[in-house]
């Protein structure tokens, strides 16, 4: 994997923005329903991505965001997700109607003195950066979802310019390999 | 998210038994801090009944942690398993996190 894809990227035209295809639902900023809305997206997914609920667990963080933080649990202001599940890759789109995530460069220096410090086994420096916070977040935020999603969704994690927009998408080592002849 | 408490010794295991998400991960903060308001000094956390973690919840984990360690007392996290232990893995708090597989082993681990 390339360090590039350690890295949030910033691109409106991305391949992983291509919507040609895909499923969309659109859900109300309902803080409360956050949970049942994934659920709603996950249920497409083949069991074999599913991996118990962490393909689950992956997507609520970034619908999360896009509710909390984008729309700041406006139930007016809607949440847009564009998905395809297959059984060997899980790709998703997810559009707020905020301001839009204006941190990214931020957030890629601390992700990379995070990993560093994770490199080094510097588990004391690493307390520093075990949470990424900005004057957006309250007592209830993590501020380690990106981190998690850098290293799952492994085809890349990219915003569009404006940031109220992301893209995601992982692929999976399917289990029957067979050979191919080129 | 129900949590529950017993003792050993003076250690104090917190069974967690539900989903550590958004909308419950805030209890454990809340019982955490009043325990020690308690002078309470050793801490088992019991992760066995969990089968669910969001960010919020490994918030929730590095907060009692830092908060226990700061005060020079001490915690442990045991029977993470399955996609909790996957979510640790990605977010790479193993090696932050004490973690022992069993109760046995983190009562070892404090005494």
């Amino acid at each position: 994997m390339s360090d590039n894809k350690k890295r949030i990227q910033i691109d409106n035209d991305h391949p992983l923005f291509n919507k040609e295809g895909l499923f969309f639902k659109e859900f109300p900023s309902d803080f409360r329903q956050i949970r049942y809305f994934t659920l709603m997206v996950v249920q497409n997914a083949p069991p074999e991505i599913k991996e118990i609920n962490l393909l689950e667990q992956q997507i609520s963080e970034i619908i999360k965001n896009a509710v909390k933080h984008g729309n700041h649990n406006d139930t007016n202001k809607k949440v847009k997700i564009w998905y395809e599940f297959t059984e060997s890759s899980a790709h998703i789109i997810v559009e707020d109607e905020g301001p839009g995530f204006q941190k990214l460069k931020e957030w890629n220096d601390f992700n990379e003195k995070r990993l560093s410090c994770y490199a080094r086994h510097d588990f004391e420096e690493l307390g520093n950066y075990v949470s990424y916070r900005t004057e957006d977040s309250d007592d209830h935020d993590g501020g380690n979802a990106l981190f998690a999603a850098i290293e799952y969704w492994n085809e890349g994690v990219v915003f569009t310019q404006k940031a109220n927009c992301i893209a995601l998408k992982k692929t999976f080592p399917t289990r029957n390999r067979s050979i191919k002849i080129s | 998210m129900e949590l529950k408490i017993r003792k050993h010794n003076e250690t104090y295991i917190i069974d967690i038994q539900g989903e550590l998400d958004l909308y419950h991960s805030f209890k454990l903060k809340e019982l955490v801090s009043k325990m020690l308001e308690k002078k309470i000094t050793r801490f088992i956390i019991n992760m066995e009944e969990v089968e669910y973690i969001d960010s919020s919840g490994i918030g929730a984990l590095i907060y009692v942690v830092s908060t226990v360690k700061k005060q020079n007392h001490q915690i442990v996290i045991c029977n993470i398993h399955g996609s909790v232990l996957k979510v640790i893995e990605l977010t790479k708090l193993v090696g932050y996190f004490p973690m022992a597989n069993s109760i046995d082993e983190s009562i070892q681990m404090i005494s």
